[in-house]
C-alpha cells in the first residue's frame, strides 16, 4: 500500500493540471467539471472550486480522495499539514446547485454529515471507495435519486438510523458489501425500481423488500441466502422489463428447482400455499447458513 | 265460527271465607236485570227475586275486549266471570221463605234442588254442581273455567282439541286475543310485519304483495318501486333531492345550517366535524353558503368537498379516490404520477403515451433513446457509470449491476473483482446487446 507522506502543500504540475481544468470551466462556464484520474488526494489540489456555485456535476473518479477530516469546523478544516489525511469537507455543501457528484474509485473512508444538506443532489457515486460507515444523519437527502455504494464495507451495523428514509431514491447499489441481514426500514424506499445486493453475506432478507411495489430490478447473487420471504411473490419481477438475479445462493431445494424453470415459476411458487406453509416450518426449523462464499479480506477496499 | 265464543271463568267455591259484602247496587248484574225486569220471563223473574235478597253473594264482571284497528279483524271477546255461592243454610231459609224454590230446575237435567245443596249460578241459569260440567268430557270444570260455544260448555282441554283456532305462524292454539289476518288466525305476539318484524296487531298493516308490512316499510317498499327515498324522520317518500344526514336520508326541510340556522335544502354539506374518526354520528349540517366559508378543498373531479386526505396537484385539489391517470383513470393511491400539459398519468401510459425515461435525468426523452441494460438514456445521459463520460452506439462498454462501463473504467476496477465479473457472466450466458438508438 502507498503510504508515501502527502504533504497538504501539493505539487505545483498536479496542481495546475487541476486548476487549468477549473479555470477552463470557470471561462466557459461550463456547469460539468470532470477531474478523472488526476492523482487528486486532497480538495486543496482544487482552489476555488467551492466557490464555483453553478456547476451541476462534479466528477472526481479515479483520485486518491481521503476523507478522515478531524475538525469540523469551517476554514480550520484545512489544518491538517503534516499528515496525510485529506478529505471530502464539508464546503462540498457549498455547490447548491450540484445535481451529479461523483467520487467514484477513491480512498474515502468517512464522508462529511454536510453531503445530505445538498439541496440538488440526485445522483451521488461512492462507489469503489473504503467507506467503514456512513456520517449520522446521511439519510437526510432531500431529493436523492441514485445512490451508488458498490464495493465498500458497509453493513447493517454501521448505517445511520436514517438510512433508509431516503424516499426519494429509485435505484440503490450496494454489491459488494458486507451486509448480513437488510434492515425492515427498507420498505421506506417507495420508490425503489433497482436494488443491488450482489456478493454481500446476506443470509436472509427481510419480508419488507415485498412492499417495494416499484422494484424491477433486483440482484442477491452471491449470498448465503437459502429462502425467501413468501411476500417477494408480490413484486413484479416476471414483467418484460424486470431482472431478478438469484444465483449463487445455496437455495432449498424447492426454489432451486422453480428457479431452474424460471423466474414466474419461482414467484408462483412463492406466492402459494405449500410455500407459506414451508416457509413457516423453516421459520422454526431453519436451513443452516451456509459460510461466506467470498475471500473479503482480498478485498482492494479493505486497505487502512 | 268462534263469534258466540265466551270464555268465562268460576272461581272455586271457598265458602268458609267469604269476602266482605258488596251493596247489593255494585252488582252489574242486578242493574241490567232491574232495567230490562219487565222483560224477564217468570222463571228468571222468580229467581230475581231471590237475587234481590241474596244479591251480595253475586259478583258479576264484564270485560270488553275491542281492538279498533282498522286493518286487523280482531275479534270481539267478551269474558264474563261469575261467581255462585250460595250459601247452604242461608239459601233454605230464605229459599223456604220464598214462593219459588220448588220452581228452580238445573239447566242440565231440569230436576229441582235439594234444601242444602250449593247451586250454581251461571249467566242466570242454575246448575246441580255435578250436573256443571263439560259437555265433551263430563267432568268439572277445573278452577271453574269453561268456554262457551254454541250454547255448550267444554273444559279448557276440550275446547282446545275442538274449536280453538291454531296460530299461522308457531302452530299453537290461540287462546285469549286472536288476530284474524291475512287469511289465518295468530297470536297477537305472532303476527308481525315481514320486513321489520315490529309487532302489527295494534298498529295495523298494509297488505303489500301478499306481505303484511307495517306502514313505515311498506312506505319504504313503494319509495324503492318508484326509485326514491322515504325520510328517516317522518316515514314520508322524499320527492324532491334527498339529503344524506349520518348515514341516513331525509327530507332536507327537516334540518337547518349548523352556524346560520336556516333551513336547508339538498345543497347542504355534511361535514365530518372529528375528522378522522370513521363514526359519523358526530357530522353536522351547513348550508352551502357556510360550507364555503369554511374553507373546505373542493376535488377538481367531483367539486365536492374533501374531508379527509386531500391530494394537491396540477394545481387543484383532489379526493385521492378522484385523483386518476388520464389514460386508464385508476386512482395514483399515492403512487408516483406523471404530469404533461396539465393533465396526470401513470407510469405506464405516461412511458406508453410519452416515450422511456432517461436514467440519469430522469425525464422523458424527447429525441434519441439509447435503450441497454433493461434501462434508457437520452443522448445527452449515456455515459459511463463510473466516469461519466460520455458513450454512443459504437463505444464498447462492460457491464457491472447493469449500469454501462467503459474500457478505461473496467480496466481500473479491482482484479478480483474483474475476475468474479468474469465468471459471473460465464455462468450467466444471456449477452447484452450493444445499446441500440431508436
Ligand atoms: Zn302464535
Ligand atoms: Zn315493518
Ligand atoms: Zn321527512
Ligand atoms: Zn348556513
Ligand atoms: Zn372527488
Ligand atoms: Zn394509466
Ligand atoms: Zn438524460
Ligand atoms: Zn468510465
Amino acid at each position: 500500500m502507498n503510504q508515501t507522506p502527502v504533504s497538504c502543500l501539493p505539487n505545483s504540475s498536479k496542481m495546475s493540471k487541476a486548476k487549468r481544468v477549473l479555470e477552463e470551466a470557470k471561462e466557459i462556464q461550463n456547469p460539468e467539471i470532470d477531474l478523472i484520474d488526476r492523482n487528486i488526494s486532497t480538495f486543496e489540489e482544487l482552489p476555488g472550486l467551492f466557490s464555483m456555485l453553478n456547476i451541476t456535476r462534479l466528477t472526481l473518479s479515479h483520485n486518491k480522495i481521503k476523507c478522515k477530516y478531524l475538525n469540523n469546523s469551517t476554514s480550520s478544516y484545512y489544518c491538517c499539514i503534516s499528515n496525510n489525511f485529506s478529505a471530502v469537507p464539508p464546503g462540498l455543501a457549498n455547490l447548491t446547485n450540484l445535481e451529479i457528484l461523483n467520487l467514484a474509485n477513491n480512498h474515502l473512508e468517512e464522508l462529511p454529515l454536510s453531503l445530505s444538506s445538498m439541496p440538488k443532489l440526485r445522483i451521488l457515486n461512492l462507489s469503489f471507495n473504503r467507506l467503514y460507515g456512513l456520517p449520522r444523519g446521511f439519510g437526510a437527502f432531500p431529493i436523492l435519486e441514485v445512490l451508488d455504494l458498490t464495493y465498500n464495507n458497509l453493513n447493517e451495523k454501521n448505517l445511520p438510523g436514517n438510512f433508509f428514509m431516503i424516499e426519494t431514491l429509485r435505484a440503490l447499489y450496494m454489491g459488494d458489501n458486507d451486509f448480513e441481514y437488510i434492515p425492515a426500514d427498507i420498505k421506506n424506499l417507495k420508490n425503489l425500481q433497482i436494488l443491488v445486493l450482489r456478493e454481500n453475506d446476506l443470509i436472509e432478507l427481510p419480508k419488507e423488500i415485498g412492499e417495494l411495489t416499484r422494484l424491477r430490478e433486483l440482484h442477491i447473487q452471491g449470498n448465503r441466502l437459502t429462502i425467501l420471504p413468501p411476500e417477494f411473490g408480490n413484486l413484479d419481477m416476471a414483467g418484460h422489463k424486470s431482472v431478478f438475479k438469484l444465483e449463487g445462493n445455496e437455495w432449498v431445494t424447492p426454489i432451486a428447482d422453480q428457479l431452474k424453470l424460471g423466474i414466474s415459476h419461482l414467484l408462483d411458487y412463492l406466492k402459494s400455499e405449500t410455500y407459506r406453509i414451508s416457509y413457516t416450518r423453516y421459520q422454526t426449523n431453519k436451513p443452516p447458513i451456509p459460510p461466506p462464499c467470498i475471500d473479503k479480506a482480498k478485498k482492494i477496499s479493505r486497505i487502512r | 265460527m268462534f263469534r258466540n265464543m265466551f270464555k268465562s271463568q268460576l272461581p272455586q267455591d271457598r265458602s268458609p271465607d267469604i269476602p266482605d259484602l258488596k251493596p247489593l247496587e255494585c252488582s252489574v248484574l242486578y242493574k241490567r236485570r232491574a232495567e230490562s225486569r219487565e222483560h224477564l220471563t217468570e222463571e228468571i223473574g222468580d229467581y230475581d227475586d231471590l237475587s234481590e235478597f241474596s244479591d251480595q253473594t253475586f259478583e258479576v264482571a264484564n270485560y270488553q275486549y275491542v281492538c279498533p284497528t282498522p286493518d286487523v279483524v280482531n275479534q270481539t271477546l267478551e269474558r264474563k266471570t261469575s261467581i255462585v255461592k250460595v250459601k247452604a243454610e242461608w239459601s233454605n231459609q230464605r229459599l223456604n221463605g220464598a214462593m219459588s224454590f220448588d220452581k228452580m230446575i238445573c239447566s242440565r237435567c231440569s230436576e229441582g234442588f235439594e234444601p242444602h245443596e250449593k247451586i250454581v249460578n251461571s249467566n242466570g241459569e242454575l246448575w246441580h254442581q255435578q250436573c256443571f260440567v263439560c259437555a265433551q268430557c263430563f267432568r268439572p270444570f277445573k278452577d271453574g273455567v269453561f268456554y262457551e260455544f254454541e250454547n255448550r260448555k267444554y273444559c279448557e282441554h276440550d275446547f282446545h282439541v275442538l274449536f280453538a283456532p291454531c296460530c299461522g305462524k308457531c302452530g299453537e292454539f290461540v287462546i285469549g286475543r286472536v288476530i284474524k289476518a291475512m287469511n289465518a288466525n295468530w297470536h297477537p305476539e305472532c303476527f308481525r310485519c315481514e320486513m321489520c318484524t315490529s309487532e302489527l296487531a295494534d298498529s295495523g298493516f298494509i297488505r303489500n304483495a301478499g306481505r303484511a308490512l307495517c306502514h313505515e316499510c311498506n312506505a319504504k317498499v313503494k319509495a324503492v318501486g318508484l326509485g326514491k327515498y322515504v325520510c328517516h324522520k317522518c316515514h314520508g317518500i322524499i320527492d324532491d333531492q334527498p339529503l344524506k344526514f349520518r348515514g341516513e336520508v331525509y327530507h332536507p326541510y327537516h334540518f337547518n345550517c349548523t352556524a346560520c340556522g336556516v333551513e336547508l335544502d339538498s345543497n347542504a354539506r355534511e361535514v365530518r366535524s372529528r375528522p378522522g374518526f370513521a363514526a359519523n354520528d358526530m357530522n353536522e349540517l351547513y348550508c352551502l353558503r357556510c360550507h364555503d366559508k369554511m374553507g373546505i378543498p373542493i376535488c377538481g373531479a367531483c367539486r365536492r368537498p374533501i374531508e379527509e386526505r386531500v391530494v394537491t396537484a396540477l394545481g387543484k385539489h383532489w379526493h385521492v379516490e378522484h385523483f386518476v391517470c388520464a389514460k386508464c383513470e385508476k386512482p395514483f393511491f399515492g403512487h408516483r404520477h406523471y404530469e404533461k400539459k396539465g393533465l396526470a398519468y401513470c407510469e405506464t401510459h405516461y412511458h406508453q403515451l410519452f416515450g422511456n425515461l432517461c436514467f440519469v435525468c430522469n425525464q422523458v426523452i424527447a429525441g434519441d433513446v439509447f435503450t441497454a441494460l433493461n434501462k434508457a438514456w437520452c443522448v445527452h445521459h449515456f455515459a459511463c457509470s463510473i466516469c461519466d463520460q460520455k458513450m454512443n452506439q459504437k463505444t464498447k462498454f462492460y457491464e457491472c449491476d447493469l449500469k454501462p462501463v467503459c474500457k478505461k473504467c473496467y480496466e481500473k476496477l479491482p482484479t478480483e473483482l474483474r475476475r468474479r465479473l468474469r465468471r459471473q457472466h460465464e455462468a450467466t450466458p444471456k449477452k447484452y446487446p450493444p445499446p441500440t438508438v431508436a
